[in-house]
């Protein structure tokens, strides 16, 4: 069991977990979590699903590939902020208990 | 349905013109800033359909794909005046009738939508760069020497069917034969055509059908790398093939989708090229700079976005803008509209590659119906800017911008020709 806080695009926090092989995306999209429209289903070409992570959790979250950060750069100041794409964030177990804020957009 | 003052121009805007009348239809901004300002969401008499025109108000649309509903926007508009004729040839004598599967609604679409994503991955857009590297070189070459040009009609047009036949694996004599399949189709979707024209019309489809279900089956019994190879082998989740009759129509819809949309991107391109040199500048020395040249890419796809409007008609009584809709009220999402709009991009007529926001545009829509296409045609434009510039130099309309004239659709933005003159570099 992976736990995730999210904030959402009202500054709602909503606690929510997962299970199994999941993006934060597919977490998001699972638990309803508003600001996370996900139009693309995760092929990195949409930057529907932007966030920002907390900073206490940059390390292990790690740093965007290049192609996501391609995208991430036509959306956010992502040379700036902890800004990632959540379905290119795979859910394993060093990520129970991260916090990611959703982005407004 | 007006709110503040109208100054008198924009008030004679809203009475009188159209999306339907050419002039209008050509240089659209004033109409578009009319509506944004005084009705954003207006209703085009001429048209039949309400003009959605702000930034807002489209991505309300597009996160509510129940509501308002690509399948009854779109065939309800298919062959109007004689869809039951239509459908009778294309079941007498082009293999059948086939409903677009892509154009749909929830939960169908969803499915449909997943399958055909295989035929999109990143590895089948990595896997044709090189080869639509090729085709832009070769035709750039080609004409490189001559120093003037139609940068569409000997340009942008013979590129973009070219490309298609190696994204689907067709064959490349058939160049002809697809721009008129791809006029066939796109005629059948909201633009004036005779009884006598969609005689035509249905004839070049059952032809393209004929053409399409034989390449199917050879893809069959014979993968290639290729987009028909990709789609008659999808397997959903549960193991589940698409049907006969959803493979042709998302076949048929690849040929067309990508087809006028992508001639008219680089069609745009050039015209940027030519009309902002500062821009040709910048690239030339860029060209190696992947994050400029995708940049590039995005605002030239916002400030001149081929696809300007696409259709949506309400299921249900429904409030948008300030407007309560009946169900059935046909729509137009003024995609070129939201891109211009002031309080998203600030100073919006600026070329300006530094925008924060320079991914928001709208010119791939949003939402689940957003461009399935869009990564294909994202690397397409930036290669075609990286070989251009590299090629040819100061590029320079032949024509006075006022007398370039566009192709007669609400749907595009499309220029006809674009005479140009430039020289060879390097
Ligand atoms: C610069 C080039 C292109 C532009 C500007 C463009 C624009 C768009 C837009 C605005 C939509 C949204 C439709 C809506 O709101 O109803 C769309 C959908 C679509 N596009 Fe593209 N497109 C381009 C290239 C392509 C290419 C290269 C392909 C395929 C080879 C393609 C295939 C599709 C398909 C199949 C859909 C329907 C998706 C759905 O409804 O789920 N497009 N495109
Ligand atoms: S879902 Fe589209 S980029 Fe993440």
């Amino acid at each position: 069991m992976v736990r995730v806080t999210f904030v959402d695009v009202h500054g709602v926090e909503q606690a929510v977990a997962g299970e199994g092989d999941l993006s934060l995306m597919e977490l998001a999209k699972a638990n309803g979590i508003d600001g996370i429209a996900a139009d693309c289903g995760g092929a990195c070409s949409c930057a529907t699903c932007l966030v920002h992570v907390d900073p206490a959790w940059v390390d292990r979250t790690g740093a965007p590939d290049d192609i996501e950060y391609a995208m991430l750069d036509m959306v956010s100041d992502v040379a700036g902020d902890t800004s990632r794409l959540a379905c290119q964030i795979r859910l394993t177990p060093t990520l129970d208990g991260l916090r990611v804020v959703v982005a407004q957009q | 349905m007006t709110q503040g003052t109208l100054a008198p121009e924009a008030r004679s805007l809203l009475d009188t013109a159209s999306m339907t009348d050419p002039i209008i239809s050509a240089r659209p901004r004033a109409y578009y800033a009319a509506m944004r300002r005084h009705d954003p969401v207006h209703w085009d008499e001429k048209l039949g359909m309400y003009l959605v025109s702000r930034y807002e108000d489209i991505a309300t649309i597009q996160q509510d794909p129940i509501t308002y509903s690509v399948n009854k926007g779109y065939h309800s508009q298919q062959a109007k005046g004689f869809q039951q004729e239509f459908q009778q040839i294309l079941e007498r004598e082009g293999g059948g009738y086939f409903p677009d599967a892509i154009m749909s609604d929830p939960p169908y679409h969803t499915r449909i939508r997943k399958l055909m994503e295989k035929a999109f991955s990143a590895h089948r857009v990595k896997a044709l760069e090189p080869r639509i590297t090729k085709v832009v070189t070769d035709l750039i070459d080609s004409v490189a020497d001559r120093g003037e040009a139609d940068a569409v009609q000997d340009f942008a047009v013979p590129l973009t069917v070219r490309i298609i036949c190696e994204q689907l694996g067709l064959d490349w004599n058939m160049k002809d034969r697809i721009a008129r399949w791809s006029i066939a189709v796109t005629a059948q979707i909201g633009r004036m055509q005779d009884r006598e024209q969609m005689l035509g019309h249905a004839r070049e489809i059952c032809d393209l059908q004929h053409y399409l279900i034989a390449k199917m089956r050879e893809r069959e019994a014979d993968p290639r790398e290729d987009m028909i190879s990709d789609l008659v082998h999808a397997r959903d989740a549960e193991g589940q093939a698409l049907s006969f009759a959803e493979a042709v129509s998302l076949i048929r819809a690849l040929l067309i989708a990508g087809n006028e949309t992508t001639a008219t991107a680089l069609g745009n391109l050039f015209y940027i090229l030519a009309t902002r040199p500062e821009i040709a500048t910048l690239l030339q020395a860029s060209v190696d700079d992947d994050r400029l040249m995708n940049r590039f890419v995005e605002e030239l796809l916002r400030i001149e976005p081929p696809v300007r409007g696409l259709s949506r008609m309400t299921t249900r009584e429904v409030e948008l803008g300030g407007r309560t809709l009946p169900a059935g009220a046909h729509l137009l999402l003024m995609y070129a509209s939201a891109n211009d709009q002031e309080d998203v991009f600030a100073d919006p007529r600026r070329f300006d590659l530094d925008r924060p926001n320079i991914g928001r545009h709208l010119s791939f829509g949003g939402g689940v119906h957003r461009c399935i296409g869009l990564a294909l045609a994202r690397m397409e434009i930036k290669v075609a800017a990286r070989e251009i510039v590299r090629r040819i130099g100061d590029i320079q309309l032949a024509i006075p911008p006022e007398e370039i004239r566009y192709l007669p659709t609400v749907a595009t933005q499309s220029i006809e020709r674009l005479p140009i003159r430039f020289t060879r570099r390097g």
